[in-house]
C-alpha cells in the first residue's frame, strides 16, 4: 500500500509508514466491517445492517409461482420504510417477518415438488401396469 | 446455506439440459395447473432454459418480468454466496420502501393483466409473443 501522507510504497500489512512513520493500519476499515447505512439523513449505529430479504421474495413469486411471496415483499418493505425513520427494532421485526415468508414459500415450494414426483411416480407406474 | 447453492447450481445445469416447455421433468405451476390462470410466475422457468441459451426475445415473451428481475436476484445471490464464501458480499443496495412496494404492486398488477383476455393485455401471458 502506499502511505497517504508522503506517499512511499509500504507493506500491505504495515503497521507504520517506514518512510515518515505515519500510522498506516487504523486508516484501513477493517475487512468484512459493517459500513453504517446513509439512509437518506439517517445515520444508522455502525453494524446496523437488517436484511430485508427482497431477493428470496421475489425468487419464491416471480421465478416460482409462490403467493406466499408478497406478504415476503410487503415486509421486506416494510424493513427499508423502518430503517428510513431509524426504527431498527421495528426493522428488526419486519425483517424476521420477511424471514419467515420466505421459509413458508420454500417449505410449499418444496411440498409442491414433492407432490408432483409422487404424481409422476404414480403416473409412470399405473402407466406400466397399463402397457 | 451452501446446500441450498448447490440445489440452486443444480437446477440451473437441469434447466440448460431440459427444456420446462417439452419436458415433464419440471412440475407445473399449481395454479395453472389447477384453474387455468396465469400467475407473475407462469412462464419464468422456460424462460430461463430460453436465457440459459442465450435467448433474449423468447425469454421476453414468455416472462418479461423475470427478465426484468433477473439481475436484481443474480447480484442478491451472488452477493450472498460470496457473503459464505468469503465473509463479504457486494456493495449493499439499500432499496427505498416505496420502490419495493412499487415493485409489489407491479408483480401482482402484472399478474392480474396477463390473465385478461383483452389486447393489449393478453401478449403478457407467457409464450404469446413468441415469434414464429
Amino acid at each position: 500500500m502506499f502511505c497517504p501522507q508522503c506517499g512511499a510504497s509500504n507493506a500491505d500489512t504495515a503497521a507504520i509508514c517506514t518512510q515518515c512513520g505515519r500510522q498506516l493500519q487504523a486508516a484501513i476499515p477493517p475487512v468484512g466491517a459493517p459500513t453504517p447505512l446513509p439512509v437518506q439523513g439517517v445515520v444508522l449505529p455502525p453494524g446496523t445492517t437488517v436484511p430485508n430479504f427482497l431477493v428470496f421474495a421475489i425468487l419464491a413469486t416471480v421465478f416460482c409461482c409462490l403467493p406466499a411471496g408478497i406478504p415476503a415483499i410487503v415486509f421486506a418493505a416494510q424493513v427499508n420504510s423502518k430503517l428510513q425513520v431509524g426504527d431498527v427494532a421495528g426493522a428488526q421485526a419486519a425483517s424476521n417477518n420477511a424471514k419467515m415468508w420466505c421459509w413458508i414459500s420454500f417449505g410449499v415450494g418444496l411440498a409442491a415438488i414433492g407432490v408432483w414426483v409422487l404424481l409422476v411416480m404414480i403416473g409412470v407406474v399405473s402407466g406400466i401396469h397399463n402397457n | 446455506m451452501a446446500v441450498l447453492f448447490l440445489f440452486a447450481g443444480c437446477g440451473v445445469l437441469l434447466l440448460r439440459v431440459f427444456d420446462p416447455a417439452t419436458s415433464g421433468l419440471f412440475p407445473p405451476c399449481p395454479l395453472h395447473y389447477f384453474t387455468g390462470l396465469y400467475c407473475p410466475g407462469c412462464g419464468s422457468l422456460r424462460a430461463m432454459h430460453q436465457l440459459l441459451h442465450g435467448n433474449l426475445r423468447e425469454a421476453w415473451a414468455l416472462n418479461p418480468m423475470a427478465v426484468l428481475l433477473l439481475p436484481f436476484v443474480v447480484y442478491g445471490l451472488t452477493s450472498e454466496a460470496l457473503l459464505q464464501l468469503r465473509g463479504r458480499g457486494l456493495p449493499h443496495l439499500f432499496l427505498p420502501a416505496i420502490w419495493i412496494r412499487a415493485l409489489g404492486v407491479a408483480i401482482v398488477l402484472f399478474g392480474i393483466a396477463r390473465n385478461l383476455p383483452v389486447d393489449p393485455f393478453d401478449l403478457l401471458a407467457p409464450g404469446i409473443l413468441l415469434p414464429l
